[in-house]
């Protein structure tokens, strides 16, 4: 897929986040990475259907997910990844991909329909997209990293 | 006839409250619950439409409660009733599946609505929720079957929103009148055993034993959603391409739904099939 066509995705992202508490959203760098990634840390998989198929993905280290889950929950004191730090996080995945969809339309490419969230949680993991390519795009959210996944490929 | 009402709140005031104004606009209290130790008992005896749940309680809150009785009943439908309403609570009723939420101090006017809406049943989800676990693990026996030709027998059913992997986890997603998720999960060992037996020589490398898992999942979920799909065609069902996941010790959460699970066993070793579907709606006011 064009590099060009995940500017959608970008939208969405810088759209939503300060939607949900967060100051600053900056894009530190776009590459392509093969297939199996590798992962540490929690990472959303959203399921995309339509003139585009396969996955966006969004991940984070450990670390990084309790930040991002505080800052969600209006700074309350995340220790551990509990199911409200998921939901919170999943949450924010689902905002991101649904307003992608949205941003998709503006652009001429309409009907994509998304899955719901599932979280992946563990370390030194390996992630196998249904591309041999996948776009891979680092933000600093509040200097939080947090990298998204785009693997899909048109219909 | 009129709607049957159980009401679970820790005051007793509060339930006499809500009973009478429930009352007032024609409504059945068939029965009150004031923690969690009565809740399910409570709840099999006077079998309601809805529940109404308070929040806040001592003990298990109206979350936990809410799980609880979820757990029993998928189809039990229940209506948050709390002071309480922010972000974090609606995110949290969301992802646990209750059918409603109303701010305290209730109106008449806006409970009655959004009784009125749960009531009123989606009998096409509850239809899907019914046939989906039959129908995937159908679907995966057949395919393991018509793939190596080993038979599949299965474990006993559970509900749950979290599973740690055996080591490789597909996750697909499903797309159509209601959305869904779809996990396959089964050990190294197994999938390589799996991809032995479907390829007829052992697997060259871990690629091509995730590339195996990948294509047996899309295949199972294919399937599975081409029979619902026959059974009732307002399901439109689709399956997304599948997300392979390789690693220790991995958590597996699907917040915002909940799976019905399944394991399956053969000469291979043990499958886990999961499946689950957002309920098309919740009323919020």
């Amino acid at each position: 897929m064009d590099v060009k066509t995940i500017n959608p995705i970008l939208e969405a992202f810088t759209n939503i986040l300060p939607q949900i508490g967060f100051q600053t959203v900056e894009k530190k760098g776009v590459s392509l990475a093969a297939s199996p990634l590798q992962y540490q840390g929690i990472l959303i998989n959203i399921g995309v259907l339509g003139p585009l198929q396969g996955a966006i993905l969004i991940g984070m280290d450990t670390a990084s997910a309790k930040q991002f889950a505080s800052k969600m929950m209006m700074g309350m004191e995340v220790t551990e990844l509990d199911s409200l730090a998921q939901s919170a996080i999943s949450e924010m995945g689902n905002m991101v991909c649904a307003n992608a969809c949205t941003q998709f339309t503006k652009v001429g490419i309409e009907g994509l329909d998304i899955s719901p969230p599932t979280l992946l949680i563990g370390n030194d993991g390996q992630v196998r997209l249904a591309v041999p390519n996948v776009i891979v795009v680092e933000f600093a959210v509040d200097n939080i990293k947090v990298m998204v996944y785009v693997g899909v490929y048109n219909k | 006839m009129s709607i049957r009402i159980m009401i679970v709140d820790d005051s007793s005031f509060s339930r006499a409250i809500l009973a009478d104004s429930l009352q007032q606009e024609g409504y059945e209290v068939v029965g009150e619950a004031e923690c969690l130790e009565s809740l399910v008992e409570t709840y099999n005896k006077c079998k309601p439409d809805i529940v109404t749940m308070d929040i806040v309680m001592p003990g298990a809150d109206g979350f936990e409660c809410s799980k609880v009785l979820l757990a029993h009943d998928a189809m039990a439908k229940i209506i948050l009733i709390s002071s309480m309403k922010d972000e974090q609570a609606e995110a949290e009723a969301r992802r646990i599946g209750v059918a409603g939420y109303v701010q305290k101090p209730v109106e008449a006017e806006g409970l009655r609505r959004v009784i009125t809406g749960v009531a009123s049943p989606d009998s096409l989800y509850e239809q899907l929720v019914n046939w989906s676990i039959d129908v995937f693990q159908e679907a995966l026996a057949q395919s393991i079957t018509r793939m190596t030709k080993a038979i599949t027998t299965f474990s006993e059913r559970t509900w749950s929103d979290k599973e740690v992997s055996q080591g490789i986890t597909v996750v697909i997603g499903i797309i159509g009148h209601y959305s869904g998720s779809m996990i396959v999960d089964l050990s190294q060992e197994t999938a390589e055993k799996m991809a032995e037996g479907i390829l007829r020589r052992p697997a060259k490398n871990q690629e091509e034993i995730m590339a195996m898992a990948a294509e047996f999942a899309n295949i199972v979920g294919g399937v599975a959603c081409s029979m619902l799909n026959k059974k009732e065609q307002a399901f439109g069902l689709r399956v997304s391409p599948p997300s392979v996941f390789y690693g220790v010790q991995t958590k597996i959460v699907s917040p915002t739904i909940q799976l019905q699970g399944i394991y399956g066993d053969n000469d291979f070793g043990r499958t886990y099939l999961g499946i689950g579907f957002k309920r098309g709606r919740v009323l919020w006011m």
